[in-house]
């Protein structure tokens, strides 16, 4: 065991973690935080994104022990503390770019990324800034016009379907 | 879960090295993660230490000089390798290929020495850096020793490496500055996958470059060609470089005609 401080979403954790405990599976089951979600294990999928001192990391891939004095953020802290969504999150809720909603905390996450380093991607670029996560419900269509919704760019034609959903 | 292993993060080469020096084979080095993980996750590694070398700050050094070249130190991941403006403009071969390395989440975390240790046929960086003619350098506690990149991948996931030693740099020469060059990667869907096959090409005042992934144990560099070769001749030499297999992912038939494929457009490139 070996004592790790870090900071998710805001708040200071100090705790005892096996050295070879992924940050998955500390963040699940020893913080309590399973918004984040395990799906290939081997950094194919991207369900396990999260960020990392500002970058996006497959949490799957990453140690706990290499996380200390990290600076985290996940799923949970996307939503305001008066349990708002993000207008990531309103966008995706919108467009119904969620089925089973496995993916959609590691999608959210690389959407976010993706608009911090492009406020206004073109689909080609939100289809490839996606390539990472990995959706077996939606067939993409949905979350590539939720991400364009949010950045103001769902062309008219488009945002009319939206009333028959 | 993963099996049980100690772990040590060093801040200094010579804790490193005597941790090595220790335990030898029993010790993996830890730099990205992302193949380590993924080999101890599916017990390919077993090791009883792991050895994070990101605290060492020295390796995380990306450096140009004009003499030497280019040093990209262990920790350097895929990103800053990406985002570096000497890089981008001395060196666009390595960026064409770094960019389709992975996802953005795994080029964040995985390292450009951390691809060539793991010596993979299909290792996006190899064939750019031998392009490049890039050399390792090697270091443990007895000191340090270069080897071309040729001589420091041996077959499929072999390396030269000693269990006693880290690759601590990799070292790009500034021969082939000013050089143009592209990468092309077949993939099997549109997103992010392995290499089914692969070639760099690099051309440079008189001469092209060729270098070719997936399509032998080891990457292959062939022989330099006069900048007016023709595509005919370069395949022919590639031809008879290749020993393609048939795997999972492809048959060697289609490998061996789309190394092919991929000289003609990357030639069309440098005639255009």
């Amino acid at each position: 065991m070996r004592k790790i401080r870090l900071r998710i979403n805001g708040d200071l954790y100090e705790r005892d973690v096996r050295e070879s405990k992924t940050l998955l599976h500390f963040l699940r089951e020893d913080v309590g935080l399973t918004g984040t979600k395990e799906g290939c294990g081997a950094g194919e999928c991207g369900a396990c994104t999260v960020f990392m001192n500002g970058e996006t990391v497959n949490s799957c891939l990453v140690l706990a022990v290499e996380a200390d004095g990290a600076d985290l953020q996940t799923i949970e802290g996307e939503t305001a503390e008066d349990g708002s969504l993000s207008a990531v999150q309103q966008a995706f809720a919108r467009h119904h770019a969620v089925q089973c909603g496995f993916c959609t905390p590691g999608m959210i996450m690389t959407v976010k990324d993706l608009l911090q380093r492009k406020p206004k991607p073109t689909r080609e670029e939100v289809i490839h800034g996606i390539e990472s996560n990995f959706c077996r419900c939606t067939g993409y269509q949905q979350i590539v016009e939720a991400v364009l919704d949010v950045t103001g760019q769902l062309p008219d034609s488009e945002k009319e379907g939206l009333k028959y959903v | 879960m993963l099996h049980d292993f100690a772990y040590a993060a060093p801040t200094a080469k010579d804790e490193v090295f005597s941790l090595l020096a220790e335990h030898g084979t029993a010790a993996a080095v830890l730099s990205g993660g992302t193949d380590l993980l993924v080999n101890i996750r599916s017990g390919i590694a077993r090791p009883d230490y792991v050895i994070n070398l990101k605290g060492v700050s020295e390796l995380a050094e990306l450096s140009f000089d004009a003499g030497q070249g280019l040093s990209i130190g262990a920790c350097v991941t895929v990103t800053k390798l990406l985002a570096d403006a000497t890089v981008r403009q001395k060196y666009p071969l390595l960026v064409s290929a770094a960019s389709q390395l992975a996802t953005h989440q795994l080029r964040n975390r995985a390292t450009i020495v951390g691809n060539i240790v793991t010596a993979s046929p299909c290792g996006d960086m190899s064939s750019p850096l031998l392009c490049y003619g890039a050399e390792v350098e090697l270091a443990s506690a007895s000191g340090t020793r270069t080897v071309a990149l040729q001589e420091f991948i041996t077959g499929v996931k072999k390396t030269v490496i000693r269990p006693e030693e880290i690759v601590q740099r990799i070292i790009v020469p500034t021969t082939y500055v000013g050089g143009s060059g592209n990468y092309l990667k077949l993939k099997r869907i549109k997103g992010h996958d392995l290499g089914v096959v692969s070639v760099a090409m690099l051309t440079y005042a008189t001469k092209i470059r060729v270098a070719i992934g997936s399509a032998a144990p080891t990457p292959l560099l062939l022989s330099e060609f006069p900048i007016d070769a023709s595509a005919k001749t370069i395949k022919q030499a590639a031809r008879a470089a290749i020993s393609p297999i048939d795997d999972v992912r492809c048959t060697k038939e289609y490998r061996a005609f789309m190394v092919e494929e991929f000289i003609e457009r990357l030639l069309a490139e440098v005639h255009a």
